[in-house]
């Protein structure tokens, strides 16, 4: 063999040995670090959602870092969590904000890191982040709203009272403007009262009392979130009959549920929600792209809840 | 062979045939190799999960069967109610509980509804609510069989909803000494056990097991909850066509192998799902393996094809540039060449047949010399007789005449002119020695003739010494004499000179005032073409023609030049060469 042919062969082997050496990034050795920030800490819709990113997490391999504030409301809590999480230099993030404006600059900031940011439940005004996964919140008032109607005599006054729990949330305000687009539609039915809890029971039990000793007339009432559904039931008074339809999916709201207190639950499939923004965090960091689709939501009574889909997403949590 | 490959070189042709050859059995062999492989790997594969899926069915038969058990003691409890007091009961069957994770509560209802036995503390729903449902529907009409429903979210009492697994059955308890009563048995286990079974069975890295019962419904899953949340489906409907035994499928884009056993002693089945690309993992290594060692197979073959093949063609190729430099005609080269044995056949073969060419050459060459020589020798013969006659005839008048100088002139003349011409034998004399052979040659034709002519002779300095081709003035001197001088009324005259002329050429110029010729004639003899009549002195003359450029080439010979009545001038052109050493006459 010449000098030439014992090189070119010597330059295959090496190619061939580069190729077996490059590999990708060994995610045993080196997993994913993605920072779970939702809205506070506690609760079943949250708590639904982390045990949807802990299932990820199993199947992925990914290390994953639940941050929340001790209060829904507390969007300084929240920027500050995103800050560490840019300090510690996570993959991604996957963010519930709980302000619709106030996060974006830290969002940006994140992203401008190449950080990747998964917007989950709610969304920025300005930004989707990198991707946005959400249950249909209009479409969930429309049909909280239509229950409601269906639950009334034919030519009944409804006069609502509307209990949200933060102001600066896209999820609160879908599923209001969903309600009022219903409302508007509806003869002799009207969103009397508006306000927030700001998932404080205590405040939504007071603002219940407030406005049920004050107004007569109103005999409706929409609870958007759990702790506020607690606050509400507890301010019901005796011998009046008042149609409640209620986020959540707590032991204590299906137990109301049973007793037909609550007249539906809406339960939004969280664990979902909180699996899928973990795995597309992850499809983006691979750069696959994730899959685009509506989280699932249902209106559950008393009659649903122990039917074979009903039960599943309302008893989500298996022993 | 294909038209196009009969222009290629041998080199080129070894190159491909040794290539295809071993690449393609390469590959054939690789190819029976990996489906061997493959085919074992996949066997392999199927009889492990079988064996796994086997092993966990008769773990969860060993369970079912540790659940009958406890029915079991718990129909013999039932009937000792009356005998053994409620209490008493209750506590033995809470014995058993707090040493079992599994099971929730073992609970007795009259077929009303109505919790007869419990081991749990909480309040019962309302006996309406128990009646209608499913697992208490199923048992009392189940004449005595055991059911398991589930899983499902027990609803026995409000405070708590436990996803648990109900076996229920419909058993007689005694109410007094001598009556008993129907009622329906119920048992509560959670995932605990079942999923204990189940879950570390790792089919391949992401495989699992999963239990469906006789409607085809999820028993157990271990991913339960991402079925739950409609994240992942199983296949349920491919399952249920495959009542028993194995099968391959694709489902939501990954083939999967699908292995399902029946349970004993409940209506559930038992699937294995292995993942074919994770069965086949080691095949994937195998094969990443496999084709680094038959690419570096082929890249060594092709390497080592060009190699043996220019190994074979080189000596073919070394004969080739022998053979084109023997067709320019160089035979010099020893034609050897190095290789195989057919090869140095050939070799040898051109080799004897060059020498044999060299030496049919050297003959031709050396017969041509032969050849010349002999018609140079049978020239120079031409000139002796008739002159020798003459001469001698001269000298015996002479003698007559008592003329004893001019004898021993001619005489003596005729020796020297003798000893030039032979000069021991050689062809090439100095042109001092010619030009004295012609001088010995015009004394002894001056006595003959009584001085009829007088000559002269001049040679340029230098010259003497020059070789010459011999005999060649003197033939034309005869023809001056003969054919010029002969008929001449006045005296007659002969110069002889020699000189040069550029470049490298020596003239030897004789020139006589005789009767000349004719053009006619001239033209004739200047031809130098056929047979002349001596009498027109062609012969000599086309002799020493012939002679000089025989010897020295076509660029040499002689010129001629002729006018009637005023003479005759002939020029003998030869080479001028290296000077060389006259012959040494033995002085006697």
């Amino acid at each position: 063999m010449t000098r030439r042919q014992i090189s070119m062969v010597l330059i295959i082997l090496l190619v061939i040995g580069l190729l077996g050496g490059c590999t990708r990034r060994d995610e045993k050795q080196d997993p994913y670090r993605i920072a779970v920030i939702t809205m506070m800490q506690g609760g079943e819709f949250w708590g639904a959602l982390k045990n949807g990113a802990r299932n990820a997490r199993t199947e992925t391999g990914a290390v994953l870092e639940f941050m929340a504030p001790i209060n829904e409301s507390d969007y300084e809590g929240q920027i500050a969590y995103v800050e560490e999480a840019i300090a510690q230099r996570f993959d991604a993030i996957v963010l519930a904000p709980s302000h619709t404006t106030r996060l974006e600059d830290v969002v940006e900031q994140a992203r401008s890191k190449g950080i990747k940011v998964v917007l989950a439940d709610t969304r920025l005004e300005k930004s989707k982040g990198d991707l946005f996964i959400t249950a249909d919140y209009f479409q969930v008032g429309l049909e909280m709203a239509e229950h409601a109607f269906s639950l009334f005599e034919e030519g009944e006054p409804i006069k609502a009272l509307v209990l949200g729990s933060i102001p600066n949330s896209t999820s609160m305000t879908s599923v209001v403007s969903g309600l009022v687009t219903a409302f508007n539609a509806q003869d002799g039915a009207e969103i009397a009262y508006a306000t927030y809890s700001f998932t404080d029971e205590a405040i939504a039990k007071k603002i219940t009392e407030e406005i049920l000793d004050s107004d007569e007339g109103v005999n409706l009432i929409f609870a958007l979130e759990e702790n506020t559904a607690h606050g509400v039931v507890n301010a019901l008074p005796e011998g009046r009959k008042i149609r409640l339809i209620a986020f959540g999916t707590t032991q204590f709201e299906v137990q109301l549920l049973e007793e037909r207190v609550i007249d539906a639950l809406v339960v939004i499939n969280n664990f979902n929600l909180g699996y899928r923004s973990v795995k597309a965090a992850i499809d983006l960091l691979k750069n696959n792209r994730p899959t685009e689709k509506m989280v699932e939501h249902a209106l559950v009574t008393k009659d649903s809840m122990f039917s074979e889909e009903h039960e599943r997403l309302l008893f989500q949590t298996i022993q | 062979m294909p038209r196009k490959t009969q222009n290629w070189s041998i080199k080129t042709i070894v190159t491909v045939a040794i290539a295809v050859v071993s690449i393609s059995f390469t590959l054939i062999v690789s190819a029976i190799l990996f489906s061997e492989f493959s085919s074992t790997v996949k066997d392999n594969a199927t009889v492990s999960t079988r064996e796994i899926v086997r092993q966990i069915n008769a773990n969860l038969s060993f369970y079912i069967n540790d659940i009958t058990s406890i029915s079991g003691y718990a129909r013999d409890l039932a009937k000792q109610v009356s005998s053994l007091g409620k209490e008493d009961v209750e506590d033995k069957l809470k014995t058993i509980l707090s040493s079992r994770q599994d099971i929730v509560s073992v609970v007795l209802f009259d077929l009303e509804g109505n919790a007869l036995l419990s081991t749990s503390e909480a309040p019962f729903r309302k006996p309406d609510e128990i009646t209608g449902q499913q697992w208490f529907t199923r048992g009392v009409g189940g004449k005595g069989n055991f059911y398991f429903t589930g899983p499902h979210v027990q609803q026995l009492s409000k405070s708590a909803y436990p996803w648990v697994i109900t076996y229920s059955q419909q058993i007689s308890y005694s109410i007094s000494e001598e009556e008993t009563a129907q009622g329906l048995l119920l048992i509560d286990m959670n995932f605990s056990a079942v999923s204990e079974l189940a879950k570390n069975a790792k089919l391949g890295s992401t495989g699992y097991v999963y239990f469906i019962d006789n409607n085809n419904k999820i028993v157990y899953h271990p991913l339960q909850q991402l079925i739950n949340s409609n994240i992942i489906n199983e296949d349920i409907d491919a399952v249920a066509e495959h009542i028993f035994g194995t099968f391959t499928n694709t489902f939501e884009g990954r083939e999967r192998l699908v292995i399902i056993d029946t349970v004993n002693n409940a209506r559930w089945r038992i699937v294995g799902v292995a993942f074919m690309d994770e069965l086949m993992s080691g095949l994937t290594q195998f094969t990443i393996v496999m084709a680094v060692i038959l690419f570096l197979c082929i890249v060594i073959t092709i390497f080592l094809a060009r190699y043996v093949s220019g190994w074979i063609s080189r000596p073919i190729k070394d004969l080739e540039r022998l053979m084109v430099a023997v067709e320019r005609g160089d035979f010099s080269e020893p034609p050897t060449v190095k290789g195989n044995q057919e090869v140095q056949a050939l070799s040898q073969s051109f080799s004897l047949m060059i020498l044999r060419i060299r030496e049919l050459m050297d003959d031709i060459v050396k017969s041509q010399e032969l050849k010349r020589k002999f018609e140079l020798d049978a020239l120079q013969a031409k000139i002796n007789p008739h002159f020798l006659y003459n001469t001698l005839d001269s000298v015996v008048w002479m003698a007559e005449q008592n003329d004893t100088v001019g004898v021993i002139r001619m005489i003596s003349a005729l020796a020297k002119l003798f000893r030039i011409s032979i000069s021991k034998g050689r062809d090439i004399i100095t042109i001092g020695e010619e030009l004295e052979h012609a001088r010995n040659y015009l004394i002894i034709q001056q006595i003959r003739y009584h001085g009829k002519f007088e000559f002269s002779i001049d040679v340029e300095d230098g010259l003497e010494d020059c070789p010459t081709i011999k005999l060649i003035v003197q033939p034309i001197v005869e023809n001056a004499i003969y054919h010029g001088i002969k008929y001449l009324q006045e005296m007659g005259n002969i110069t002889i000179k020699a000189y040069r002329r550029k470049p490298g050429a020596i003239v030897l110029e004789i020139r006589d005032n005789g009767v000349g010729m004719g053009e006619e004639i001239l033209t004739k003899i200047l031809s130098f073409k056929g047979n002349h009549s001596s009498k027109e002195g062609g012969i000599g003359v086309r002799n020493v023609h012939q002679r000089v450029q025989l010897y020295y080439g076509s660029d040499f010979g002689l010129e001629i030049s002729s006018e009637l009545d005023v003479g005759t001038l002939v020029r003998i052109v030869i080479p001028e060469g290296q000077p060389i050493h006259p012959i040494k006459v033995v002085q006697k």
